[in-house]
C-alpha cells in the first residue's frame, strides 16, 4: 500500500513520463504508442518501487530482472530507463533515428539497463521462466517480472512457458498481462478469443489476479502477494486502456503505431496534463 | 518511374473471384500484408489467426491436404524462424501447397533484428520441395501471386508492399527459374535479387558511362535455379562476379551463385555483397543499405576495385531512381 504522499509522487513520475513518450514520438517519426501507454503504470510501479535496482549498476548480480516481452513497447520502457539514469536521456532525442543505440525494439547490447532483447512476440515468458530458475539454482534472492501483452497470448510458446512455470513451481517469477484488449488488428476477442484469460491461466497452475493496470496500488499489492507465494508463480491480468491518457488515442487500434506532427503532439500534452 | 502501390491487394482480390479454393490466412498482421480488400471481399474465406504463426502454418497444411490453397501472410521473419518445424513437417515433408507471403523481408523493416529476415532464403532453400521466390520491383509483384499457385508445392515469397518502384515492363511477368538479363557485359557480371536490382541498375549505368563493361541479371527464384542463362554470362567476366542481395551472404544468392560457378567449372573471382554474418538493426531502408554495403555506392567500389580502376564514379553521379516515400501519422501498417 503507497502512502497519500508516494502514491501522488508515483503518479506524478507517470504523468511526467507519459509526456517524454509524447515528446519521443513526436521527434522519432512514429513509435508503438498506444501499448506504451497501456503498459505504462506496470512498468511505473515496477521500477520506481517494487523492483530492486540500480540504474548506476545495471550488471548488478543481486538485481531484479524485468523482460518486456511486448517488446514493441520499448518505447515506454525506453523513457523509463534514461529518466532513472541508466543512460543520458538526452540520447532519447534520437529514439529510433539512424545511428542511435536505440531501436524500436530495444536491444539489450546498446541500452543499459536491458536485460533482454525483445521484439518477437512469445519469447518473454519462457525467458523470464529461466532466468527465474537460475535464480534458485545459485540460491539467490533477486526475483523475475515479465510484461506480456494480450494479443501475444495467442502464441502457444506461452502458454508452454506457462504450465511449465506451474510444474516448476517458479515463485520467484512475477507475471502480467497488459490486458488492453486491442491487437494489432483489431480487438482481440474477434481475432483469437482469449477470455476467460484469467481462468485459463488459473487451469494452468497460476496464482491469478485481475487487476485495473492502471491503478498503482492494485499494481503494487499484486507485487506484494506474489512475494509472500510459496506454491504457484503470480499472473496478472491486468486491464489497460490502450493509449491511455491521451483522449484520441484511447482504444484506437490505428494508435498500435504512430507518429505525431506538431498540432497532434500539443494536443496530446494537452490531454496528458488533463488527466 | 511508374511507381504503383497495394499492388498484392489487389491481386488477391482478383485471384479469389475465380478460385474458391484460395484461403488468405493471416496472424494479426492483415493490414501489414495487404489481405484487408481480399477479408472485406471474401469474409468466409478468410482465417485470421490471432499471433499465432506455428499454429498459423500447420492449419495450412491441413487445408491444403483437403484440397484447399492457403495464402499465408505474415512478416517473412515469423514464418521462417518462429514456425520452421511446422513449415517443414506440416507443409514440406507432405509437399502440400501451401503459398507463404513473407513481407518485409531484410533490411526493408526499421523494427531491427526480431524483425528482419536475413537468412529466410539460406533456410527455406535447404527444405526439399520447397520453391522460394523474391520479388524486386511492381511487375513481379503483380505475376508472383498467379505464379505461386501454379507451381504445385510450397512456396515462399519474399514479397514487397506499399509504393513499389516498377523495374520492368508491366507485359513480362516473373516467370519460374528464368533470370532476367538486364545488359550483357564482359568486365565485370553483377547478380541482384529483391529490392538490390534497383540499387544495382543505379550503379550500373553510371559505371557503363565510364567505359566499364557491366552485365547484369536479376534472379527472382532463388530455389530451383538452374545454370540456364547466367552460366555464361558468369563465364564471359573478365575480372569477377559481384552478388547484391539483401540477405546474409550465407546461404544466400551469393552461395547459390558459388555453387553454380564451382560445379559448373567456371573459374572467377566471386564478391558477395549482403549482410556480412552480422544481425542488422533498426534505421532507415537507405541508411542500412548503406552501412551493410547492399546500395548503388557498395556495388561501384567493388566494380572499382575488380577492375582496377578507381574513382570511377562518385557518389553524386549515381542516377537517382527512387525517392523515399516519408511516413507520418496514425499508421498501424507502418509496422
Ligand atoms: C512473433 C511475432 N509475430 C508478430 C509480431 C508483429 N506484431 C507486433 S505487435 C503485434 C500485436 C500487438 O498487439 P498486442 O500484442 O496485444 O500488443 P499491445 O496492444 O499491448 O501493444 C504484432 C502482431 C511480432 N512482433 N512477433
Amino acid at each position: 500500500m503507497l502512502d497519500a504522499k508516494e502514491r501522488r509522487k508515483l503518479k506524478d513520475k507517470a504523468r511526467e513520463l507519459r509526456e517524454k513518450i509524447v515528446e519521443v514520438t513526436f521527434t522519432c517519426g512514429g513509435a508503438h504508442i498506444g501499448g506504451a501507454f497501456s503498459q505504462h503504470e506496470i512498468l511505473v510501479a515496477l521500477y520506481y518501487k517494487a523492483m530492486r535496482i540500480d540504474p548506476k549498476r545495471p550488471a548488478w548480480e543481486d538485481r531484479d530482472r524485468f523482460i518486456l516481452s511486448k517488446g514493441h513497447g520499448g518505447v515506454g520502457h525506453a523513457v523509463i530507463l534514461g529518466d532513472l539514469g541508466y543512460y543520458d536521456p538526452v540520447l532519447l532525442k534520437d529514439f529510433n533515428k539512424t545511428g542511435s543505440p536505440f531501436g524500436m525494439h530495444l536491444d539489450r547490447l546498446k541500452v543499459p539497463g536491458v536485460d533482454f532483447s525483445t521484439g518477437s512476440l512469445g519469447h518473454g515468458l519462457a525467458l523470464g521462466l529461466g532466468a527465474a530458475m537460475g535464480a534458485r539454482q545459485t540460491g539467490k534472492d533477486w526475483r523475475t517480472y515479465v510484461v506480456m501483452s494480450d494479443g501475444e497470448c495467442a502464441e502457444g510458446s506461452v502458454w508452454e512457458a506457462a504450465m511449465a512455470a506451474a510444474n516448476f513451481k517458479a515463485t520467484n517469477l512475477m507475471a502480467f498481462v497488459d490486458r488492453n484488449r486491442l491487437s494489432l488488428d483489431g480487438p482481440t476477442e474477434s481475432l483469437m478469443r482469449l477470455d476467460p484469460l484469467d481462468k485459463k491461466f488459473e487451469a494452468f497452475g497460476w496464482r491469478t489476479l485481475v487487476i485495473d493496470g492502471h491503478d498503482l496500488d492494485q499494481i503494487l499489492d499484486a507485487v506484494e502477494i506474489s512475494r509472500a507465494e510459496t506454491e504457484r508463480p503470480v499472473m496478472v491480468i491486468a486491464n489497460t486502456i490502450k493509449g491511455k491518457g491521451v483522449d484520441f488515442m484511447e482504444e484506437k487500434t490505428a494508435w498500435h503505431y504512430g507518429g505525431l506532427d506538431e498540432a497532434m503532439r500539443d494536443a496530446a500534452l494537452a490531454s496528458i496534463l488533463k488527466s | 518511374m511508374e511507381i504503383v502501390s497495394q499492388v498484392h491487394a489487389r491481386n488477391l482480390v482478383k485471384l479469389g473471384e475465380n478460385h474458391p479454393e484460395v484461403l488468405v490466412l493471416t496472424a494479426d498482421l492483415s493490414e501489414s500484408c495487404e489481405t484487408g480488400a481480399f477479408r472485406d471481399a471474401y469474409r468466409e474465406r478468410f482465417v485470421t489467426c490471432g499471433v499465432s504463426e506455428q499454429n498459423m502454418l500447420s492449419i495450412a497444411g491441413g487445408l491444403a491436404r483437403e484440397g484447399f490453397i492457403p495464402c499465408v501472410h505474415t512478416f517473412g521473419v515469423f514464418l521462417y524462424r518462429r514456425a520452421l518445424d511446422q513449415i517443414a513437417m506440416s507443409i514440406a515433408y507432405p509437399n502440400l501447397p501451401v503459398k507463404m507471403f513473407g513481407f518485409l523481408p531484410g533490411i526493408m523493416t526499421p523494427g531491427g533484428a526480431t524483425h528482419q529476415a536475413i537468412e529466410d532464403v539460406s533456410v527455406m532453400r535447404s527444405l526439399p520441395n520447397m520453391t522460394v521466390l523474391e520479388v524486386g520491383d511492381a511487375t513481379e509483384t503483380e505475376s508472383v501471386l498467379e505464379l505461386a499457385i501454379s507451381i504445385r508445392g510450397p512456396v515462399y515469397v519474399r514479397m514487397l508492399r506499399g509504393e513499389i518502384p516498377r523495374l520492368f515492363p508491366a507485359s513480362q511477368p516473373m516467370l519460374l527459374d528464368t533470370p532476367r538479363v538486364l545488359a550483357d557485359g564482359t568486365d565485370v557480371v553483377v547478380i541482384s535479387s529483391g529490392i538490390c536490382t534497383e540499387e544495382a541498375l543505379r550503379a550500373t549505368s553510371a559505371l557503363r558511362a565510364k567505359g566499364v563493361s557491366v552485365g547484369h541479371a536479376h534472379v527472382s527464384t532463388l530455389k530451383p535455379f538452374s545454370p540456364g542463362v547466367l552460366a555464361p554470362l558468369i563465364a564471359g567476366a573478365r575480372y569477377g562476379v559481384i552478388t547484391m542481395e539483401n540477405h546474409t551472404v550465407v546461404g544466400g544468392l551469393g552461395s547459390i551463385v558459388a555453387e553454380l560457378m564451382v560445379e559448373g567449372g567456371i573459374h572467377g573471382k566471386l564478391v558477395k555483397l549482403g549482410l556480412q554474418d552480422t544481425f542488422a538493426h533498426g534505421a532507415s531502408r537507405s541508411y542500412l543499405a548503406r552501412e551493410y554495403r547492399i546500395d548503388a555506392m557498395a556495388l561501384v567500389e567493388e566494380v572499382q576495385r575488380l577492375v582496377g580502376r578507381p574513382s570511377l564514379v562518385e557518389a553524386q553521379d549515381l542516377a537517382a531512381v527512387r525517392v523515399e516515400i516519408a511516413l507520418s501519422s496514425a499508421k498501424a501498417e507502418a509496422m
